[in-house]
């Protein structure tokens, strides 16, 4: 299976792209006299006070790569915790692959941080014993320390300068697990005292001398143009300073935003539009479409044996058809980025999870290199796959070049937010099982129709793997059935389109996961004991490039069900469900959640989710993450996107529910212990929450939901 | 064009723009104070918590007219060092992901304990009602407000 990752590597490698040529002298920054700093890569610099600069080459959203990722660096390097810095790294020669999505932050820098960590040990240590005049092997580091024979100890400070004048050991020995003291420790947030005093910068909080502040009026059917206006209005309204036409619409540029917004408003009032070819793009009409596709030709993901044969010498087929609705990202902070141009090239501050690309395509706008374009990666208040866009940077440079010098700070609103989101886009799904006259499942043939997640990322273009790629968590199903299908249909859409926390994976494990306890439930069979009997005594598993151990995967389902007490007795009107998925085939999550249904009302109690992540880096992040993502998940079983006349209905959380402090079940969280290589924990538990509260619902009530999102008639 | 005084984390501060400005971007755009978010503009995120008089208030439905003559409090003026009970147990909690919707969740939490020093889970349900938070923190918020019920004078 070709994943979504190899599009969100590019053309420079994640992981061996990071290591990159050392620099042994020490680096003066301008301005600043030459100091004895020590930089024996790109990820650290040990400064003469000793305290180390970790660069962090990934953008933390919340998921807290500023944490983890030191923290592997801290560890090799025995570093003192306490005396950390944490700067993000920028795009350039030293970092050409920062693009942070497909949770796999870590696993693509893993190795490379503790290899920095660790030949920078190495030359402190070199240095210490050269100083001590004793042999490197009597020498050990501890807390930012060598310490020698005889009490000798040297601060890496006061070490840094002779140790920039070694040579850089290329394979430097790396700690064993057992030996890790920081890696696996309970490790608050690096970030969490600059959040909680407000200090923290996210994108919307850059403040430049001499800056302005922009919004822009797009039309509220994507693609559409502006066909007149009159800027007059909006010049009038107190702090506006310019209108001016750029690709995506009008701009309104002001002294302050509330001005931009006000003057937008009045704008947008003067502004007739050409609503271009999505006008009358409905949901209704999508939908048709995709009921259609559900039947005719599609792309081949995975074929097993003969599917149509095996269901027609089935005993007894079952058939049904899922659907899940267009979802927003619905970030808190809404999307935005300051862009200063200046006359010899340009700055941007935005939150961007594609760094690289954000500066590429931002150059290409100003009609700079793209080493022209500094980009300095802000905090981001949400990402979720929304900031992988680079629409929203380039627009802001487009303004700040029509604004004609100066940073100019391009502000969307809530609305802009969810009438120009890259949306995940919706699917139906056609269920097909086989069973023979024992109840033993023959044949599963899943059918996904939908527009192409790929293909917009793409630009238009239909990639090879497009099938493979929007069937993720549909073709690599961890049960062994004889004869199995999966294909993908695609429906064409003029909606822009993204990736979503858990991308196409969510749709389809909901749709795989709920069809298939509907097929326990059919041959009476416990929906634990059959996913156990499918898995079988299977190992590795090959699903095309990717793999998945099932073992691993048998072994959350039962941590998780013991843990949650699977067979137990249950209040009246509870029920228990359950679902799992090996995550890109790295991440192994399972959840067991707790429902009732009263009076039409859904209450979720509890989700005890088990995972094995490889080795858990730190679990006190970990478990916020199982948390985030169940959450996520959750808040999907109830907010959707919809189309009339080319636009979105939603433009809120006012409309668009997500999940809210009274909605949060308890949450319990299984790490499996492991000593394989970390993974991802971004998005694993976010696609089998919604199958594990939708089979506890069939549970508790005797209803199949096979359609989202849930609404007020939903439990009628 | 009047002008608009208010008194700001204890700092009294004349304000010159427009009577209908939201005092979100009072804060944010002419005080430099970007510890308050914009998240929805809208006043059902909760980004923008501020303390008016002591009570949690949506900065983005408060003109300025509104909080003119009024005692603001902004979660940079929680304290001086993080050292405020909210914040001591955000971090004891872990509370943060992304941390965006946090400065608002924070003075929410500060104003539900100096009103309840001891709220219930009903008292923290209706409190946060009116907040998101799509990292999904929830848990930890609760816990941190448990963990500094009693501590906020």
């Amino acid at each position: 299976m070709t994943s979504r990752r190899d599009f969100l590597k590019g053309a420079g490698a994640t992981g061996a792209g990071l290591v990159l040529g050392f620099h042994l002298e020490a680096k003066a920054r301008p301005g600043e006299a030459p100091r004895a700093e020590f930089r024996p890569n790109a990820y650290l610099a040990v400064l003469p006070d000793g305290t180390v600069r970790i660069t962090v080459p990934k953008t933390e959203m919340g998921q807290g790569v500023r944490t983890a990722l030191p923290l592997a660096v801290a560890e090799e390097m025995d570093l003192d915790w306490s005396k950390i810095e944490v700067v993000n790294a920028q795009p350039g020669p030293d970092f050409k692959s920062m693009q942070t999505g497909g949770s796999t932050s870590v696993s693509s820098t893993w190795t490379p941080l503790r290899k920095a960590g660790a030949a920078a040990r190495e030359m402190l240590k070199a240095a210490a014993a050269a100083e001590w005049n004793v042999g490197v092997e009597q020498c050990r580091t501890e807390k930012g320390f060598v310490l020698g024979p005889g009490g000798k100890k040297l601060g890496y400070g006061a070490l840094a300068e002779a140790a920039a004048k070694l040579p850089v050991p290329k394979d430097p020995p790396l700690k064993k697990p057992a030996d890790y003291r920081l890696l696996g420790q309970r490790t608050p947030r690096f970030d969490g005292p600059a959040i909680v005093t407000g200090k923290a910068i996210f994108g919307l909080d850059v403040r430049r001398p001499g800056q302005r502040f922009a919004a822009v009026l797009r039309c509220p059917v994507p693609g559409g143009k502006p066909r007149a206006w009159d800027a007059a209005k909006a010049k009038a309204v107190r702090g506006v300073k310019a209108v001016v036409e750029v690709p995506t619409g009008i701009a309104v540029i002001a002294d302050n935003t509330w001005a931009a917004f006000k003057g937008r408003e009045a704008l947008a009032a003067t502004t007739t539009w050409d609503e271009g070819p999505a006008k009358d793009f409905n949901s209704a009409t999508l939908e048709g479409k995709m009921r259609a596709a559900l039947t005719g030709p599609a792309d081949e993901a995975r074929k097993d044996g003969d599917v149509d044969k095996a269901l027609a010498a089935a005993a007894k087929v079952l058939e049904a058809e899922y659907a899940f609705p267009y979802q927003a990202h619905a970030t808190v902070e809404p999307m935005n980025a300051t862009v200063h141009m200046r006359a010899d090239g340009a700055e941007m501050w935005t939150g961007s999870q594609s760094p690289n690309r954000a500066q590429e395509r931002a150059a290409a706008a100003a009609g700079l290199k793209p080493e022209q374009m500094k980009v300095n990666v802000a905090l981001i208040g949400g990402g979720f796959g929304r900031r992988l866009g680079t629409d929203f940077s380039t627009e802001a440079t487009q303004v700040a070049k029509a604004a004609g010098g100066g940073p100019v700070q391009v502000v969307w609103d809530r609305e802009d937010d969810f009438r120009h989101d890259l949306y995940q886009p919706a699917t139906l799904h056609r269920m097909r099982a086989g069973l023979d006259g024992s109840g033993a499942l023959t044949a599963w043939a899943h059918r996904i129709a939908g527009p192409a997640v790929l293909r917009s990322w793409m630009g238009g273009q239909k990639s090879p793997a497009q099938a493979s790629v929007e069937a993720n968590g549909a073709l690599d199903i961890p049960y062994a059935i004889p004869a199995l299908k999966v294909d993908f249909a695609e429906v064409e859409a003029p909606t822009a389109l993204g990736w979503w926390r858990g991308i196409q994976i969510v749709p389809n494990v909901f749709a795989r996961e709920c069809f298939l306890d509907e097929v326990a439930h059919a041959i009476g069979k416990d929906p634990l004991q059959l996913r156990l009997d499918l898995m079988g005594d299977r190992g590795v598993v090959k699903f095309g490039r990717e793999e998945a151990d099932i073992r691993r995967l048998k072994k959350v389902l039962q941590v998780a069900a013991g843990k949650a007490g699977w067979g137990r007795k249950l209040p009246a009107g509870h029920g228990l469900g359950l679902a799992c998925h090996a995550y890109d085939g790295r991440t192994y999550a399972a959840e067991v959640a707790e429902v009732s249904v009263e009076k039409g009302q859904l209450r979720i109690h509890k989700i005890t989710c088990a995972v094995d992540c490889g080795i858990a880096l730190n679990p006190l992040g970990l478990e916020a993450q199982v948390e985030g993502g169940i959450a996520f998940g959750l808040s999907a079983l109830f907010s959707q996107i919809t189309w009339e006349k080319g636009r979105t209905v939603q433009t809120g959380y006012h409309d668009f529910p997500v999940l809210r402090l009274a909605d949060m079940p308890a949450i319990e969280t299984h790490i499996v212990p492991s000593t394989e290589p970390p993974s991802g924990i971004g998005e694993p538990p976010v696609p089998v929450a919604i199958p594990a509260v939708l089979n506890a619902v069939f549970a508790a009530t005797g209803q199949r939901i096979r359609r989202l999102p849930l609404g007020p008639d939903s439990f009628k | 064009m009047p002008a608009y005084q208010l008194t700001v984390n204890g700092r009294a501060r004349t304000v010159d723009a427009e009577a209908d400005t939201p005092l979100l971007w009072i804060l944010r755009d002419t005080l430099g104070l970007t510890g308050t978010k914009f998240g929805c503009g809208q006043g059902v995120c909760g980004s923008c918590t501020v303390h008016l008089d002591g009570q949690a208030v949506r900065s983005c439905q408060t003109s300025l007219k509104e909080a003119a003559g009024h005692a603001i409090l902004t979660v940079e003026g929680l304290s001086k060092d993080g050292s405020h009970p909210v914040q001591k147990a955000w971090i004891a909690e872990d509370v943060a992901q992304c941390g965006y919707c946090q400065p608002g969740m924070i003075m929410t939490a500060a104003a539900l304990l100096k009103r309840k020093a001891h709220p219930t889970d009903g008292d923290i349900e209706d409190a946060f009602a009116d907040h998101v938070c799509r990292c999904g923190t929830y848990p930890r918020v609760r816990k941190a407000v448990k963990r500094a019920a009693g501590g906020v004078k």
